[in-house]
């Protein structure tokens, strides 16, 4: 059993890749795998959306893993510790706080786009205001992720501290604070990285980048 | 004093009988006296014992439970297991008799076979406990036995003693004096015949000498008309029974006296 | 990652459980209920604890038994409750913790059977935990061959059965023996389930499980010094899962007195206390001279203490982990340590023995 789910999880995929790329190879489009190409031919606008998707949708995860996770002891802790209930609604509420640094995120980063032609969308400064939104984005995205799980089980073990000890229950939440400040370094990384970025501008008619690019002028 | 006394003739045999009785009944009284106290000292010892036994049971039974709450406290529930695997008795009891001062008391012995059954009971755990509460149950059956054993010669020595306090009693208050009023009135009675017979030989006597005066008187006036017949004869006679009489007096007052 | 994906199916129930721990008796209430005269105080103590008014519809001559009986029908509703509400994988570890009291119901059956009495009466004196849906079957049977076909049928017990013991085996051999080879196979088979688990609850399960190996194995030795098992058998007896095991397994085996056991345990750090006579006993030593005992039962009297103190230490342990399943297990052990207790002082204060009222173990 063991074997067999790490063979489809893992041999599998590999196994996948390494056909593709040798098909790739063997019949002379060699070259068609191309990172570069594929980074220049993608338009910013992907970019930016997957960016903003990723980062709502991280935090999302992360603050709905946590909340379950400290629901679920909060509840059955409650069954016993009626008392926890309120209280430990805080934790609940810290990782809310997780998604609602995703939102925030996603709002400051949709502002960025706006309608472009085609032709002029291709230039240096969309492209790095699409590539900062979307690595931005996975940022603060994998940021609330980690910080809403880290929420999560520590509010779950608060709760139950809680319902031990009620004298626990302020010295977890410390903890549990600490956790959920992780969020906010990636909000502040994630709004400094796209700091510097411009709103997506057309531009000149001449100022086509990219070789791989063949826009209709 | 005239109280209870047999119903019998006051004759001389009678008195001899009864004081032939009398003197066993002291006997036996001092017999059944000293069998009393024979069989207190006895029972007071026994009474020590018991008392004694009863303690210690108290204790040893409440150890015995005590050790069974803690193969409960380690193992559970052993008893159905125990009840099923015990297939024959390793512990027994054998009955004697003991003879003292007459009385046979049942003395009960504890007999102990030293092979066991269920001993893997309580392998796994407790194990340790079920011995400790198995030695401590043989020990109180061993107290409980030997308490039996005081409590029946307890119960027996204490009927006999009963029995014999009674039996004491009613010859020291009851027969001694039934028959010592016996004898007093075998005596008064005999007394009171002997005075009698004295006064009615006393009488005899009286008439017996008036009749010899009268007759004497006949015989003076027979003499007095008939004088020169020899009179010395007759005159010789009558001293002769009045003699006699007196010899019969002296005997019977001695034998009064006696 | 067992954080991550714990409470998705057993995370209420592992808050419900440290909710009960919770209701376990502290040492205050012992404290309490060990100053009660009569048991009448004794249950008005209890009312005030988590007990609740469990004894409120008893007549008022209690008995010991009634407390316990009582107590362990409050456990085996927990048990019940928590069992209807997992799911996998808790479910299957709730039933292996079932498992041992149907060892013990089983051979009580088998007992039964052997000695040719009405099964039916045994039902009532089975342990409610260790009663299984299919349990009345098992005394349809009349003979020991029926019986081994339908434990090995009807009970989840049958592949410890099919095993370690034979048909045959039933008759000849005595009854502890079969319960101890039974619940040898169930030990290291629940091992190897906790080991799939997770590392988490393997940890703390395999540790509880070691310890229970051990004390097995050693009191298996000590009881059986003096008894007509000799050591191939006993040999077999012992469970292979705990700390003594290989090295001291076979010492073990060899041994022929208590000296021998104490110098193999003292290879193990926390077992080498457990011999350590000259540490102040709390069991009185009163009345040994009434019963003249030798040493080495007193030694394996205080064993038996130490065992379920070094249980009761590790089981609490268990609670120091989240996220794991151990905690169910420790809980039931821990209650039922707490039943034990309970019965302990009950006991002492009918039976009026005040000297020895400290001796259960208290948890919190």
């Amino acid at each position: 059993m063991g074997y067999a789910t790490s063979y489809f999880t893992f041999g599998l995929p590999s196994f996948l890749i390494i056909v593709i790329a040798l098909y790739l190879l063997f019949t002379g489009s060699g070259e068609a795998f191309n990172v570069g190409r594929f980074l220049e031919e993608t338009s910013p606008y992907a970019w930016a959306s997957v960016g903003i998707g990723l980062c709502i949708g991280l935090s999302v995860l992360g603050a709905g893993w946590g909340i379950f996770v400290t629901g679920a002891s909060i509840l059955g802790g409650g069954v016993r510790a009626p008392r926890i209930r309120t209280k430990n609604l805080i934790s609940i509420i810290f990782c809310e706080v997780v998604a609602i640094y995703g939102v925030i995120i996603g709002i400051v980063y949709s502002a960025k786009l706006s309608q472009v032609p085609e032709s002029q969308l291709y230039t240096r400064e969309n492209y790095f205001t699409g590539f900062a939104i979307f690595w931005g984005g996975l940022t603060v995205g994998a940021c609330n992720l980690l910080c809403g799980i880290c929420v999560g089980v520590t509010g779950s073990t608060a709760a139950l501290a809680d319902a031990a000890d009620p004298n626990l229950f302020v010295k977890i939440l410390i903890v549990e604070v600490f956790g959920s400040i992780l969020g906010l370094f990636g909000l502040i990384t994630g709004l400094l990285m796209v700091g510097k970025a411009g709103d997506f501008a057309a531009a000149s008619p001449a100022a086509v980048v990219s070789p791989f690019v063949h826009v209709e002028l | 004093m005239s109280g209870a006394r047999e119903n019998i003739f006051p004759t001389r045999m009678a008195l001899t009988n009864t004081k032939l009785r009398l003197k066993g009944a002291q006997t036996g009284h001092s017999l059944l006296a000293k069998k009393r106290d024979a069989l207190t000292t006895r029972f007071r010892a026994i009474l020590r014992k018991v008392d004694e036994a009863k303690r210690k049971m108290g204790r040893v039974m409440q150890l015995a439970s005590f050790s069974l709450a803690e193969v409960t406290y380690a193992t559970g529930d052993i008893s159905y297991l125990v009840q099923e695997q015990a297939k024959t008795a390793t512990f027994r009891v054998k009955a004697r008799q003991e003879n003292v001062s007459g009385v046979v008391l049942p003395t009960f012995e504890v007999d102990r076979v030293a092979g066991t059954d269920f001993n893997l009971t309580g392998l796994g755990r407790g194990g340790q406990q079920v011995l400790k509460s198995k030695e401590v149950y043989a020990k109180a059956v061993e107290t409980l036995v030997e308490l039996a054993s005081l409590q029946t010669a307890f119960m027996i020595l204490d009927e006999v003693i009963r029995a014999t306090n009674r039996r004491v009693n009613a010859i020291e208050h009851v027969v001694i004096p039934r028959l010592e009023n016996t004898i007093k009135y075998i005596m008064s009675e005999l007394d009171e015949m002997d005075r009698e017979e004295f006064f009615r030989l006393k009488k005899v006597q009286g008439k017996k000498k008036r009749d010899a005066q009268a007759e004497d008187a006949r015989r003076a006036a027979i003499a007095a008309e008939a004088d020169d017949e020899e009179d010395s004869a007759p005159a010789f006679e009558p001293p002769e029974p009045t003699d006699t009489n007196s010899d019969l007096l002296s005997s019977k007052d001695a034998d009064v006296i006696f | 990652m067992e954080a991550l994906f714990f409470n998705v199916s057993s995370g209420f129930l592992e808050g419900i459980v440290r909710g009960y721990k919770a209701g376990i008796l502290t040492q205050n209430q012992y404290s309490n209920l060990t100053q009660c005269e009569t048991l009448d105080d004794f249950r008005m103590q209890l009312s005030a604890t988590d007990y609740g008014n469990f004894l409120a519809n008893e007549p008022s001559p209690l008995s010991t038994s009634t407390i316990s009986d009582k107590a362990t029908q409050i456990l085996v509703d927990q048990f019940n409750f928590i069992r209807s509400n997992a799911v996998e994988p808790l479910s299957t570890f709730l039933d292996y913790i079932t498992y041992a009291y149907m060892i013990d119901n089983v051979i009580l059956l088998i007992t039964g059977t052997l000695h040719e009495r009405d099964t039916h009466e045994l039902l009532e004196r089975c342990h409610p935990l260790g009663s299984f849906d299919t349990m009345p079957a098992l005394c349809v049977a009349t003979n020991v061959e029926e019986l081994y076909r339908t434990v090995l049928v009807e009970t989840p017990l049958a592949p410890y059965f099919r095993d370690c013991v034979t048909a045959s085996d039933l008759d000849d051999l005595n009854i502890e023996i079969i319960r101890n080879t039974v619940y040898k196979a169930y030990l290291e088979d629940f091992d190897r389930y906790c080991s799939t688990l997770g590392s988490t609850t393997y940890d703390v399960m395999h540790r509880i499980l070691a310890f229970e190996a051990d004390r097995r194995t050693i009191n298996i030795t000590i009881n059986s010094f003096g008894t007509d098992l000799n050591k191939e058998a006993r040999a077999k007896l012992y469970p292979t899962i705990g700390r003594l095991f290989p090295e001291g397994n076979n010492n073990l085996a060899r041994a022929d007195d208590i000296e021998q056991v104490r110098l193999v345990c003292d290879n193990i750090g926390e077992y080498k206390s457990f011999f350590d006579t000259s540490a102040p006993s709390r069991n009185g030593n009163g009345h040994d001279d009434l019963l003249g005992d030798d040493g080495d039962l007193s030694v394996a009297a205080q064993l038996e203490d130490h065992f379920f103190r070094m249980e009761v230490h590790l089981n609490k342990l268990s609670f120091l982990q989240q996220f794991q399943y151990a905690v169910f297990y420790s809980y039931f052990k821990l209650k039922e340590q707490e039943i034990r207790s309970l019965t302990w002082i009950a006991e002492c204060i009918a039976q009026d023995a005040r000297d020895r009222i400290q001796d259960f173990i208290p948890i919190f």
